[in-house]
């Protein structure tokens, strides 16, 4: 192995090189860390999993927002920072937010199905009658 | 003096309730001209649609106005899917599994359709002003309950028919129901008809109550009588012409009336700020006859009061019609 021929000095160099980058990545990640966030979007519900197309995902404080296309996948319009939150949403599914962090450019998120029952009464115009009830 | 008392009645009756005329200072003139122009032939951009309707709006109620209206100028009812609906709940009504694997099924044909083609029914409505606000930054929520209608008067306490929204403005809950705002529904023609009903938008609850009972009572944002159950399948029957003149309606308080023959009755009801009516009748429904009379009519500020002598008895289907348009049902018997 290349390390077992290795003096130590250059040892001693080496540990010094790896302390500087972890310090330097350390304030990186600390400071704003630029990321292309992109990714699709599933539903889950009792039946299956299917790709969501028309999913509102914003920024929380709304700064940004794209939607996801037809295929579910979305490339978020601008790049964002490292503990962004992204807000996943879509009619009949529970909301997510998701923290963005250096590997959010490849993400898979899945939407759980609400458990709201669908229901609906037309309004109608029609006249009551009394007849029926009464024969 | 008694103008006093009336003005002090109405005074606190605003105080208490939320509802449109806390707004009155504020024009919806610009939202509605931008919910009138503004054209998505599908929904799938939602966030892009709510910003465009929001974005020159300055208040929360002028945003929520442009929301709501477009809403109800944009989306019909789904009569197809509604039968569907009311089909399989009544098939499944005794297997919770299967009615839970057809709702899931339901959702997604449901969201499918009203995003592609615009057209849903009340939750669908309901979950689109919700998710159209919480885009807008204002909070909303959705109310499961129980629509009273001409088809429906009794209730399984089990099984709610309607959904409609509450959105908060001020740090104060107002009401509203899209999907009656939206237009007349003739289901058995399987037709629906575009024709926006202000009376739905930011409605005073004591109105509201009388064919709109929430699952949670506190919903129904009365702060105090708030009818049980029993009590609301009880109310009187009304229509959406009442939303669009009535503020309140006083009395009678029940649909089913007992009295005696030659007795007057007495009629009241609270207007909206100026309603103009021309014509006011009662339309007397008994057995195949059918008849119509004018009361005797009394407006003072805006409560208005008919009065009505009963001279024969029967068992009668009493319609109040306003510049001939229905806005409410009673059953009297008269007994000798």
């Amino acid at each position: 192995m290349k390390t077992t021929i290795l003096t130590n000095n250059v040892k001693r160099n080496y540990l010094l090189v790896s302390f500087i980058f972890a310090i330097f990545f350390s304030v990186q990640n600390a400071s704003a860390q630029k990321v292309t966030v992109k990714g699709v979007v599933k539903g889950k519900t009792e039946l299956n999993t299917e790709l969501l197309m028309g999913v509102n995902i914003y920024l929380k404080d709304k700064s940004a927002i794209t939607t996801s296309n037809r295929k579910g996948e979305f490339t978020f319009p601008q790049e964002l920072n490292v503990g962004d939150i992204l807000v996943f949403s879509y009619l009949g599914f529970i909301k997510k937010e998701i923290k963005v962090t250096r590997n959010s450019t490849n993400l898979t998120v899945i939407l759980q199905e609400d458990d709201n029952e669908m229901l609906g009464a037309p309004n109608t115009n029609k006249r009551f009658s009394s007849k029926k009830d009464r024969q | 003096m008694q103008k006093a008392i009336v003005f002090l009645v109405f005074f606190q009756a605003s105080l208490l309730f939320s509802q449109q005329s806390d707004f009155s200072y504020i024009s919806f003139t610009k939202a509605d001209i931008i919910a009138k122009n503004t054209k998505s032939r599908r929904l799938y951009e939602l966030n892009k649609l709510t910003i465009n309707l929001t974005k020159d709006l300055h208040t929360d109620v002028e945003k929520v106005r442009a929301i709501f209206k477009w809403i109800c100028l944009n989306v019909a009812n789904d009569f197809r899917l509604y039968a569907k609906n009311e089909r399989k709940r009544e098939k499944f009504k005794k297997d919770s599994l299967k009615l839970s694997e057809w709702n899931s099924e339901l959702k997604t044909e449901l969201f499918s359709r009203l995003l592609r083609r615009k057209k849903t029914i009340c939750t669908g409505y309901a979950y689109l002003f919700k998710e159209m606000c919480s885009i807008a930054g204002i909070e909303s929520k959705m109310i499961y309950g129980f629509g009273r209608t001409a088809d429906v008067l009794e209730f399984d306490p089990a099984y709610p028919n309607h959904t409609w929204n509450a959105v908060k403005l001020n740090n104060k809950w107002y009401l509203c129901d899209a999907t009656w705002a939206a237009g007349i529904s003739l289901p058995e023609r399987k037709k629906f008809t575009f024709k926006y009903n202000d009376g739905y938008f930011l409605t005073d609850p004591e109105l509201f109550i009388n064919n709109h009972y929430p699952i949670y009572p506190e919903d129904a944002l009365l702060k105090k009588n708030i009818p049980t159950f029993e009590e609301f399948a009880q109310l009187p029957l009304i229509y959406g012409g009442a939303y669009k003149y009535f503020k309140n309606h006083n009395s009678p308080s029940k649909m089913y009336n007992e009295l005696k023959v030659d007795t007057a009755f007495n009629f009241k009801y609270i207007l909206k700020d100026n309603v103009e009516f021309k014509d006011v009748k009662l339309v007397f429904i008994k057995g195949i006859i059918e008849f119509s009379r004018k009361p005797e009519i009394t407006k003072e500020e805006n409560i208005i009061s008919l009065n009505y002598w009963f001279r024969k008895t029967g068992y009668y289907d009493v319609h109040l019609y306003l510049n001939d348009e229905i806005l409410a049902t009673y059953i009297f018997n008269i007994k000798p």
